[in-house]
């Protein structure tokens, strides 16, 4: 007898990916031999390497998760759906490292026979100061690929963030953190595009990151701000705009905390007693501008921000913030009004509204949208449908599909459970 | 030249400015390609041009000024060329309710880019709050426009209804011109009256075809594509209408470039839609070609949407930009090689590689330009139906040919057989002096003869244009007549052999042509639909 | 795992009034000031007034450089807010100008960085004339050239061949290549740097870089010529084979067959793992 086993209902290898939230799965026989039954009872478990990721079972849309999981599946083929998510706290370090078994007892006396197994990965944005070494190589080869020397697509994420009328699509209102999530994810699809095994880590701006700053990784600032990397590392071929390199002065001492930012408890309490969206994104100025601003070089301004791939990883923690204090304060549904500014009773500028679409993404180029559109469509996913190639801000408010499960974008944080 | 200095420049505007006779010069001096230009950086020429447009503020703007002023506020990104655009505008004669739109558009374009100008001296950079703003200039020229700018007052509300992103100042000057704008009424009426700019403008230029210059010059002049294939202007550019549009990847101005390639896809998407990306090319050249390898040319394509193919190239001139820099008058200068100024530029090309229109300056409009494009295809139609009529005119017989073919006919089938009905015809055309004409059977071979040269001229007429029924119905009349003439009892049937010979002559004299440009104004009508 | 959450080390947030007058208050503890300034970032521009309040105290040449260079953090954290920002940006940009020729050496270099982000016209008129003539310099040779490259059509390419030629110090010429990067005629210069062995390694490095962009044909060739090369520096072939693994023509270099018999050679010889593993893999990936 053999199974097969789909992941997030698809057989591609490019869907092996779960996260925290429970991803729909598929089970169906595809070859009976061995039994007579109409139905045979699967126990699914799962396998994993030292230092690997750890997935849980369940079989509808609520109850708890366990280790294993059994199902009644026909033997006609016909698929039975179930969920798989990842163990929290157990995230995957390589492509592959979790195996999930199916096995079937064909008489009481036997041991349950292995009848079919898939590879898949738990992949989490992890912080810098907790990938692995291989990790760190993948990611920043993909970021190496992805810039190309400054003719890849990496420059479309650079023409997003230039110009003031693009920049003002996302900065300075009530869509600033889910443009920036929107964003993010868009340069991970292109590079798990390069490397599926990749998930954007974030720079946890507010503690020391000393594995961060080094040369095989985001390079070492020299006292002119040049930042060095060694000979093996692919950034060091980093161009954008035609500028060869990056410019990074830090004003702090990267081996320790850096001053002048809002830890995560003081960014917490920033949506006041009632923990509002409308008052915690003053968290644009503090923690985020502030953290911006820690160095001189390209990350210190909007316009030439993201032109350090450092920008990036400070805003991968910018939506670690947003995200953590939406699962302590239920802030996931849009109509909750708590949940987001809506700016009663005008409104917010175009593109910062819940039902507005977000540009580049929807192409829009007429005023006061910015002229041109780059990088067209958001990059899709064959784990998830959502948000979709021309995200609405409201979606990407439920980013792990605590309200509905189709929401679920296919990230998430190692220190963020799902809700 | 390079030698000369910035403050040399102030002078000499200062000194134009000056003088009523030589205040046309300063339009001159706000041409890219000026000498004055040459080997500058751009924050240098901004200070330059800044002050020719201060110049003009205090001179007065004529139309032969107006357009570099347009130019500023339609794809300016710096706050004090659009602040001193702003301010000379209201040195225009009368406010137009055209320029509504261009203040709305650099307003939307700067207010996120907002600096302090100062126009006290050449090149003074303000230091403090207390001097003017490029938004500050623009919400006074708005207010200038006062009643003018009522086509623009949604957007105007718009602009006012945030109140994020609006100072305290701005927002009550924005309420005292919308209340000036509700308030009073002008007499301009219609989108006519909206959109109408000066006729003499010179944004959008056409030439017929025979005041096209010849593409001669550059016709060698070797490009490299995207794919690094390399060929001559002759073999991409002739044969067929192109559209052509220049660029640069290091233009940092993102209403000119980007703007302009990402344009050229989306022309290139409606000329597919139409059918017609088989009979036009589409090209964009970079101004840049020693930085602008072919995979900077194709990585710059690609983001853009560009369709890169055997008819629609990113191309760059191996032998470098000056060759065609003349012959299409860029307006561009530069630092080296580097462009350190440029405008929008866009040419439609005709079948011969000659500039048959251009749009400089002010964006332009993807349909105004197919439209060219079409214009020229037609009009290559046209000269090739042209010809095809004047090699039918030297084949065979002309129109006259056609006529006396017919009257002969009509001869052969009814020469008098006898004397006597000679002179009846002849009575009967009443002509005093025809009956004394002596009877003449030679002439009837030869009535004979002019009819068989008619039916061969219908026939080679026929086949060029592959239209044989007419022929077929022509020689059918010539053969009844001759069976009329010889078979006994079919006498009365020469009346239907002339009217068929005529029928088949006339048919056959009558050209093709109208019908043919009806179909292109009814394919060009559902273009523009 | 990542590590629980500490304890809060520092009090609770502030209402932004409260950071305000202590951010602003003159006869106020620096340290206090400089925390209650990181404070009063999140909503500077929300009116005038407290706009204001900060931009004087970074105006004052009296306040004490730690609570001035507070005070400009908190405007260019204030900045990103673009749209709640925009009010307030004309004033900055002007008090960014004035900065530029503060008495205080930090103070200006981090304000030209600003404008010279920003392409800002007056700042790069400062920097050229700096450059130009020591006396009037504002910043260091290098941080000039730094800044100017920012703009690549500030009309700095003359005068970095004049610091590559005759540079006043090591940084200031590697900044004087960075800046020519981008400058198509300086690509002979970029394959002279790479090949000299006396010259810095950075510059070596960067010239690889460069050369790559400018002329990828030349870069290709010369990448091969140096990991052929037994006299070559190792760190050096490293460089190269990193572009050529990356960014290289892979089927000219699958064909290769005495550069990747080179590469094995180095595989082997070299005592670096990092050398070793990159050895390794783009041999990998040719079969090897």
């Amino acid at each position: 007898m053999k199974v097969e086993l789909q992941i997030n209902n698809s057989v591609s290898a490019l869907a092996r990916f779960v996260t925290w939230a429970p991803s729909p799965c598929r089970i169906r026989v595809t070859d009976p031999s061995g039994t007579t039954a109409t139905a045979v009872t699967v126990q699914l478990s799962s396998v994993s390497t030292a230092n690997a990721g750890a997935v849980t079972f369940r079989q509808g849309t609520t109850g708890a998760f366990a280790n294993t999981l059994s199902l009644a599946v026909p033997v006609n083929g016909t698929s039975v759906p179930f969920f798989v998510a990842g163990k929290f706290g157990q995230p995957s370090t390589a492509n592959g490292d979790v195996k999930i078994e199916a096995r079937v007892k064909f008489a009481p006396s036997t041991p349950p026979t292995l009848v079919g197994s898939t590879t898949l990965m738990v992949r989490i944005r992890k912080s810098t100061e907790s990938l692995t070494t291989a990790e760190r190589d993948r990611f920043v080869n993909a970021f190496g690929k992805l810039n190309n020397q400054g003719q890849g697509r990496f420059q479309d994420f650079r023409d997003m963030h230039a110009s003031s009328a693009a920049l003002a699509q996302a900065h300075g209102a009530a869509g600033f953190l889910p443009w920036h999530r929107a964003y993010l994810l868009d340069l991970e699809r292109e590079l798990q595009a390069i490397d599926p095994s990749v998930a954007l880590p974030y720079w946890r701006f507010d503690q020391a990151a000393p594995k961060l700053f080094r040369l095989d990784f985001f390079g070492v600032s020299d006292q002119n701000g040049r930042v060095q990397f060694s000979n093996t590392n692919p950034l060091q071929f980093w161009k954008t705009d035609g500028f060869l390199g990056i410019n990074r002065s830090p004003f702090f001492s990267t081996s320790q905390a850096p001053p002048g930012l809002f830890n995560e408890n003081q960014t917490f309490t920033l949506g006041g007693p009632n923990n509002l969206y409308r008052l915690f994104r003053r968290m644009e100025g503090n923690p985020h501008g502030s953290a911006h601003v820690l160095f001189g070089g390209f990350i210190h301004d909007p316009p030439t921000a993201p032109k350090d791939p450092l920008f990036f990883l400070l805003h991968c923690n910018v939506d670690r913030l947003w995200a953590k204090w939406q699962l302590q304060n239920s802030r996931f549904d849009q109509s909750v009004a708590a949940a987001y500014d809506s700016n009663p009773p005008n409104g917010n500028q175009i593109g910062h509204n819940l039902l507005d679409t977000m540009w580049p993404w929807n192409g829009v180029t007429t005023p006061p949208r910015p002229p041109t559109a780059p990088g067209g469509t958001l990059a899709a996913s064959d784990c998830t449908s959502a948000p979709g190639p021309q995200p609405r801000v409201q979606d990407c408010l439920d980013y792990h599909g605590a309200i509905n499960p189709l929401a679920r974008m296919g990230f998430d944080y190692d220190d963020v459970r799902f809700a | 030249m390079r030698n000369r200095s910035e403050a040399e420049f102030a002078r000499l505007v200062d000194s134009l400015a000056a003088d009523p006779h030589r205040r046309g010069e300063l339009a001159d001096l706000l041409r890219e390609d000026h000498s004055w230009y040459e080997q500058r950086g751009t924050a240098t020429i901004v200070r330059m041009r800044g002050w020719v447009l201060i110049a003009l503020a205090r001179t007065g703007v004529t139309d032969g000024t107006l357009l570099f002023i347009l130019e500023e506020l339609d794809n300016g990104v710096d706050a004090y060329l659009i602040a001193a655009a702003a301010t000379a505008l209201r040195a225009y004669p009368s406010p137009k309710a055209a320029f509504g739109p261009f203040l709305v558009n650099a307003l939307q374009q700067i207010r996120y880019r907002d600096e302090p100008i100062s126009f006290e001296a050449y090149g003074a950079y303000a230091m403090s709050g207390e001097n003017t703003t490029a938004v500050r200039e623009l919400v006074k020229t708005v207010a200038w426009l006062g009643p003018h700018a009522r086509s623009v007052l949604p957007d105007l509300e718009a602009l006012r209804s945030q109140s994020a992103g609006l100072s305290k100042e701005l927002a009550t000057a924005l309420d005292q011109t919308l209340k000036a704008i509700k308030n009073n009424e002008v007499n301009e009426y219609g989108p006519a009256a909206c959109c109408d700019l000066p006729s003499n403008l010179a944004n959008k230029m056409s030439w017929l075809r025979n005041y096209r210059r010849s593409s001669r010059p550059i016709e060698s002049a070797i490009f490299e594509d995207q794919d690094g294939t390399r060929f001559s202007f002759k073999e991409f550019f002739r044969g067929h209408p192109s559209i052509v549009v220049f660029f640069y990847t290091r233009c940092d101005n993102p209403l000119k470039c980007s703007l302009t390639v990402t344009k050229l896809g989306r022309i290139q998407k409606l000329i597919e839609q139409h059918g017609l990306d088989d009979r036009v090319n589409t090209a964009a050249i970079t101004y840049d070609p020693d930085f602008d390898l072919p995979k900077r040319l194709r990585a710059y394509g690609r983001d853009r949407n560009v369709r890169m193919d055997a008819r629609n190239r990113m191309l760059r001139a191996t032998a470098g930009i000056d060759a065609l820099a003349r012959h299409f008058k860029l307006g561009i200068n530069f630092i080296e090689s580097l462009v350190n100024r440029h405008r929008i530029e866009a040419y439609v090309l005709d079948d011969e590689g000659r500039v048959a229109a251009s749009f400089a300056r002010l964006r332009w409009n993807e349909q105004e330009v197919i439209d060219r494009a079409v214009d020229l295809l037609r009009e290559r139609d046209e000269e090739a139906s042209s010809i095809d009529g004047s090699k039918h005119r030297a084949k065979g017989a002309p129109k006259k040919l056609a006529l006396l073919g017919s009257i002969a006919s009509v001869a052969v089938a009814f020469f008098p057989k006898c004397p006597i009905c000679w002179a009846a015809y002849l009575s009967m055309f009443g002509i005093a002096g025809f009956n004394q004409i002596p009877y003449s059977p030679w002439l009837q071979p030869i009535f004979a003869l002019v009819m068989a040269i008619n039916l061969l001229s219908v026939w080679l007429r026929g086949w060029s244009t592959k239209r044989i029924i007419a022929p077929l119905i022509a020689t059918t009349g010539a053969l009844i007549i001759l069976a009329s003439r010889t078979v006994s009892g079919w006498e009365k049937l020469a009346v239907c052999g002339v009217l068929l010979t005529l029928a088949g002559s006339l048919l056959s004299a009558v050209t093709w042509r109208p019908r043919k440009s009806l179909a292109f104004f009814a394919k060009k009508s559902l273009m523009t639909g | 795992m990542p590590k629980k959450s500490a304890k809060p080390t520092r009090p609770q947030v502030r209402a932004t009034e409260t950071s305000l007058s202590v951010a602003t208050d003159p006869k106020g503890r620096v340290a206090d000031r400089v925390t209650a300034m990181a404070e009063a970032s999140m909503t500077i521009c929300e009116d005038d007034q407290s706009f204001r309040a900060v931009i004087n105290v970074l105006r004052d040449p009296k306040e004490p450089f730690e609570v001035r260079n507070a005070a400009l953090q908190a405007l260019g954290a204030a900045a990103f807010r673009v749209i709640e920002f925009a009010p307030c940006r004309s004033d900055y940009i002007a008090t960014l100008r004035a900065l530029a020729e503060d008495r205080d050496p930090t103070l200006r270099r981090r304000a030209l960085g600003t404008l010279a982000r920003e392409k800002d016209g007056y700042a790069q008129k400062k920097l050229i004339e700096g450059l130009k003539n020591p006396d009037v310099a504002l910043v260091s040779p290098e941080k000039a050239l730094q800044f100017l490259s920012y703009d690549p059509h500030a009309e700095a390419y003359a005068i970095a061949r004049e610091f590559v030629k005759k540079p006043p110090n090591d940084e200031a010429k590697a900044e004087a290549l960075r800046l020519l990067a981008a400058d198509p005629k300086s690509a002979p210069l970029f394959e002279k740097v790479l090949r000299d062995k006396d010259e810095l390694r950075d510059n070596r490095q960067l010239a690889a870089s460069a050369l790559y962009s400018l002329n990828p044909g030349k870069f290709q060739k010369h990448a091969r010529a140096m990991l052929l090369d037994k006299s070559e520096f190792e760190d050096i072939q490293a460089t190269s084979l990193t572009a050529l693994a990356q960014f290289g023509d892979q089927e000219a270099v699958g064909k290769d067959e005495p550069l990747l018999k080179g590469i094995q050679k180095l595989g082997a010889k070299t005592r670096s793992a990092k050398y070793k593993k990159n050895a390794r893999q783009f041999l990998a990936r040719h079969g090897r």
